[in-house]
C-alpha cells in the first residue's frame, strides 16, 4: 500500500518535472523563463528562488484550503487567499536574499518581486485544488514542477550563452532567436508525452 | 455569514502574514546609507522602470553611490521638483571619505 503510494508519488515527479513541463507543455512561468534565462548563474538561483516559492506555498495553500476555507463555507476565496501567501512568501525572499546574497538580489532585479505573480507558482496551487489533489499528490506536483521549471530554465540559459558567442543573422538577434530556441526546446519536450501512456 | 466569514478570514491572514513580514524585516534588517532613502523620497516614485533600473529605490541607490551620472534618466521627473533637490541635496551630502558625487 505504501509502496504503492511512493511509487504514485515518484511517477507523478517525474510526470509534472519532464512529461507534463510547466513551461515547455503547460507554458506557464514564461516572463522569468525570458527574462533571466541568459545568464546561467542567475537562471539557477531564478530556479532556486521559484522552487521555494513554489513548494512552500502548496504546502501552506493545502491546509489553508482545506481546513479554513472549506469548513467556513468559502471555498471561493482560495485564488486571492492564495495569492496572499504567494506574496508574503516572495517578500520573505527577497528580504532574505538581500540580507545575504546582495549581488544577486541586484542580478535578478525586478524579476524577483514578479515571483509573486509568476502563473507557475498560483498555477500549481490551483491546479492541487482544482483536482482534489491529496496531501502528498499536491506535494509530488509542487516538487515535480520546480524541478522542471529549474531544469528547462536552467537548460536554456546554457543554449543562450552558448548563442551570444555564435554569429546570428542580424535580424535575429538577442530575443527572436530566444524565442526560436523555446519553441524547439517545447517540441523536444513534447516528444516525452507518449511515455506516461 | 458568508461575507462575514470571508471578511474575518481575510483580514486574519492579512493580519498574520502582515506580523510575519515585519518579523522577517527585524529580523533580516541590511543597514543601508541614510542618503538613500532621502534622494529616493525626492524621486516621483513611480517605480515606473523607464530609468533603466528595477525602481526608484534602485535608482536612488546609483545616484548616491555616483554609479549614474545622469539624474535626468528618471523620465517622469521634474527639473524644479525632482532634479534640482537631488543635486542640491547630494551636492552638500558628500560620501563619509569626503567625496562628492553630483549627478547632472
Amino acid at each position: 500500500m505504501i509502496l504503492n503510494y511512493l511509487a504514485a508519488f515518484v511517477m507523478a515527479i517525474i510526470s509534472y518535472a519532464l512529461i507534463d513541463n510547466v513551461i515547455l507543455s503547460r507554458f506557464y512561468g514564461i516572463c522569468s523563463f525570458i527574462g533571466v534565462g541568459n545568464k546561467v548563474k542567475s537562471s539557477l538561483c531564478m530556479g532556486a528562488a521559484v522552487s521555494f516559492v513554489i513548494v512552500m506555498a502548496a504546502a501552506i495553500c493545502y491546509p489553508l484550503y482545506n481546513f479554513l476555507l472549506v469548513p467556513a463555507g468559502v471555498a471561493f476565496l482560495d485564488t486571492i487567499a492564495a495569492i496572499l501567501v504567494i506574496a508574503c512568501l516572495v517578500m520573505v525572499v527577497g528580504l532574505v536574499m538581500k540580507k545575504f546574497l546582495p549581488a544577486l538580489y541586484q542580478s535578478l532585479g525586478i524579476y524577483l518581486p514578479l515571483i509573486t505573480t509568476n502563473c507557475a507558482v498560483l498555477g500549481v496551487v490551483s491546479e492541487n485544488i482544482a483536482s482534489n489533489l491529496d496531501f502528498g499528490m499536491a506535494m509530488a506536483n509542487a516538487v515535480g514542477t520546480s524541478l522542471g521549471f529549474t531544469l528547462v530554465i536552467f537548460l536554456y540559459a546554457c543554449i543562450r550563452v552558448r548563442l551570444e558567442a555564435s554569429s546570428t543573422p542580424k535580424a535575429f538577434k538577442g530575443i527572436p532567436i530566444a524565442l526560436v530556441v523555446a519553441s524547439l526546446m517545447a517540441m523536444a519536450f513534447m516528444g516525452l508525452q507518449g511515455i506516461g501512456a | 455569514m458568508t461575507i462575514l466569514w470571508s471578511v474575518l478570514i481575510l483580514a486574519g491572514l492579512g493580519l498574520l502574514f502582515g506580523t510575519a513580514l515585519v518579523l522577517f524585516g527585524v529580523l533580516f534588517h541590511v543597514q543601508e546609507d541614510e542618503r538613500i532613502k532621502e534622494v529616493e523620497k525626492l524621486l516621483p516614485n513611480y517605480n515606473c522602470g523607464a530609468c533603466g533600473y528595477a525602481g526608484c529605490h534602485q535608482m536612488a541607490e546609483n545616484l548616491v553611490s555616483g554609479k549614474e551620472p545622469m539624474v535626468s534618466k528618471c523620465k517622469p521627473g521634474k527639473k524644479d521638483k525632482n532634479y534640482d533637490p537631488i543635486i542640491a541635496y547630494l551636492s552638500t551630502h558628500p560620501d563619509p571619505d569626503g567625496t562628492v558625487h553630483v549627478p547632472k
